[in-house]
């Protein structure tokens, strides 16, 4: 991420926590091969705002936004493996040749103490 | 210690990379099933704002777990090239995955001079995440209209030109002024920093170039002090606007950042030759 990427991500991050809004975070914290964003990575889902910031766009960033909203609904945060191996030659949109594991979490309100 | 969000972390990890500092923060990704499963996205941060201002900030959820961690951070803070990304530690008998992240104090670039190619050079400065300083002798220049993109705007007097700036060696300095003399002054300012800053490029032709250089060895500046100027400035890519030269500059920085070699790709990859020639030699 730049730090104006950055910046932006964290004035939304305290935004949605200081409205009190559950969201979602999605981090890649490990990718292999190649893959248009690398590790460090990160997309907030907001329900009310919508997408800051990106996991690399396409349909690997489509199955990171499916887990979000699922995280938003339970609450429990999941890790998903986004394959972006398909034959080069196909020209299907995901064919970067990389694997990438994003950590998905429910972000604000934190989970109360166990 | 309080649970710290995820926008706490955001917000400590990028207040204290801007305030010169350096901070490392983990989230928990990964836990075994069972009672530890409550402690994904637990958040741990370590700050340090110079040797003697250390702070911890959160928890994981045990004292084993956080004396782990915090050994993690500060392996990473005291590692100069460590990379984000996974780590296990193991602690009251189980193995959490943790993703670590690292923030470095943030780049500086002070660009000496504010004519017209100080602009275009804010602006791709800031694009590439350096806190841009412009400072110029002439309150007609060195206004914030015209660098809406620098985090400073300094009116400063060429004999002394960093007297406003602290610069440290995340310093990164261009010399662009109006006249090769003031140049010159501010070069000789960079040279005789203790640390020495990351960076010194200073515009000029080649003919110009040689003049200063013969002034500084004259002056004895010694060789090795010498060949750390980027003089000319900038990689050849026949750039000729001031836009142009900006990326030439910017693409230079980029290369001291990350330590690349400024050829073409294509030359180093040779992949049509490597995969598509004719002869016998085999792929790689």
């Amino acid at each position: 991420m730049t730090r104006e990427d950055e910046r932006t991500l964290t004035e939304a991050l305290a935004a949605a926590r200081d409205a009190g809004r559950r969201c979602a975070l999605a981090t890649i914290v490990e990718t292999k091969g190649s893959t248009p964003r690398k590790v460090g990575a990160r997309m907030l889902v907001d329900p009310t705002r919508g997408l800051v910031g990106t996991v690399g766009g396409g349909c690997g960033e489509a199955e990171v936004i499916e887990a979000a909203h699922r995280v938003l609904g339970t609450g429990v945060p999941e890790r998903v493996r986004v394959d972006l191996t398909d034959d080069l030659l196909s020209w299907s949109p995901a064919v970067c040749g990389g694997i990438m594991d994003v950590f998905v979490e429910p972000v604000s309100p934190p989970e109360p103490r166990a | 210690m309080s649970i710290l969000s995820a926008a706490d972390v955001a917000e400590l990890l990028l207040g204290t990379a801007e305030a010169g500092g350096s901070a490392a923060a983990v989230v928990v990704v990964r836990t075994p099933s069972g009672a530890l499963a409550a402690l994904a996205g637990r958040r741990l941060a370590v700050t340090r704002m110079g040797a003697d201002r250390i702070g911890m900030h959160g928890t994981l959820g045990s004292e084993a777990l956080d004396t782990a961690a915090v050994a993690v951070l500060h392996e990473a803070l005291d590692t100069p090239r460590s990379r984000d990304g996974l780590r296990e530690i193991q602690a009251d008998g189980a193995t959490v995955e943790l993703y670590l992240e690292v923030r470095r104090p943030v780049q500086e670039l002070i660009v000496v001079g504010a004519g017209h190619i100080a602009q275009p050079m804010a602006h791709v400065g800031a694009l590439l995440g350096f806190k841009v300083t412009v400072l110029d002798d002439r309150p007609d220049f060195a206004t914030r209209e015209r660098f809406p993109d620098a985090d400073r705007v300094v009116r400063a007097d060429f004999s002394d030109p960093f007297a406003d700036i602290p610069l440290h060696e995340r310093s990164h300095i261009l010399l662009v002024t109006r006249g090769h003399k003031y140049d010159y002054d501010c070069l000789v300012r960079a040279l005789r920093m203790d640390p020495p800053p990351a960076y010194i490029g200073m515009i000029g032709s080649r003919r110009r170039v040689r003049a200063t250089f013969v002034q500084l060895v004259d002056e004895g500046f010694t060789m090795d002090l010498i060949e750390r100027i980027h003089a000319p400035v900038g990689l050849d890519i026949g750039a000729e606007t001031p836009e142009e030269i900006a990326v030439a500059v910017a693409a230079e920085l980029v290369m001291v950042r990350r330590g690349g070699t400024g050829l073409p790709l294509r030359g180093v990859e040779r992949v049509a030759e490597r995969f598509f020639s004719q002869t016998t030699e085999e792929p790689q």
